[in-house]
């Protein structure tokens, strides 16, 4: 996610912010991976897919796995919403 | 947030927090300039093989006519393949693999990788031995750059191909 995200910065997490509503263009959730379940990914919702699930990028377009090598992600996969980004 | 930042950091020392990854390219660390080399030769060896592939004549039959273009086809094809790997391998090595700090001690290496560019596309487009050359030329001095950034001594031999071309090989062992 860089530029907007660095390793070693802290994410908190609003696991409730889509129990009601739903993901938005823009938002930067955090999901678990879909290669790796048991990994967790943070990424940029660029859009809802056709299929129905949401199709998540990298800021970092250069060197980010996300929706263009795994596709549109489901969203019982999306932990929830990054509500706060703190940097060191 | 300068603040927040040590609070949730001791946080998560007593109660690790999952991590979530963002930049997700596997970090494998596994770089080689040997595929864009080997490439380079093969641009190299696809000109000399073009060269010296003897014309159809008036004469000729049917069958040598058709040899003729079918090989004609196949080191063209090649040619251009390969000079597509050479700058594919160039670019993962020169976006992926050095550093600012390589740069900072080999100043000529963004210029060194735009000759390649160039030299590689030249090789491409047209059936023309001195951009081959050139590319071959401009790998092996990436790859002595490569080999140096890892501290690794290397030598100027031979290549043990037709071309009998230059090969920058790494002293390993």
């Amino acid at each position: 996610m860089a530029p907007s995200m660095a390793p070693g910065d802290y994410v908190i997490v609003n696991r409730w912010s889509y129990k009601i509503g739903k993901p938005a263009q823009g938002d930067v959730v955090v999901l678990r991976d879909p290669e790796n379940p048991a990994g967790h990914l943070v990424k940029r919702i660029a859009s809802l897919a056709t299929s129905g699930g949401y199709f998540v990028v990298g800021d970092n377009l250069e060197a980010s796995r996300d929706s263009r090598a795994f596709g549109p992600i489901a969203k019982d996969l999306i932990v929830g919403r990054v509500w706060r980004h703190v940097k060191p | 947030m300068a603040l927040l930042h040590p609070i949730l950091r001791a946080l998560d020392r007593v109660r690790p927090a999952p991590v979530a990854r963002a930049h997700c390219d596997i970090p494998c660390g596994i770089y080689d300039p040997h595929h864009a080399q080997l490439a380079a030769h093969t641009v190299v060896r696809m000109n000399l093989l073009i060269k010296d592939l003897p014309h159809p004549t008036p004469e000729s039959t049917m069958e040598q006519k058709m040899e003729f273009h079918a090989k004609l086809g196949r080191y063209v094809a090649t040619k251009e393949q390969h000079a597509e790997i050479a700058k594919h391998e160039i670019r993962i090595l020169w976006g992926d693999y050095f550093k600012p700090e390589h740069v900072q001690a080999h100043p000529g290496l963004h210029d060194l990788v735009f000759k390649a560019m160039k030299a590689a596309s030249k090789a491409r487009q047209e059936t023309n031995l001195q951009a081959a050359e050139d590319l071959l030329k401009a790998t092996n001095d990436v790859a002595e750059i490569f080999w140096q950034t890892k501290n690794v001594p290397t030598v100027r031999a031979k290549a043990p191909y037709p071309t009998e071309r230059e090969i920058v090989v790494p002293k390993l062992g």
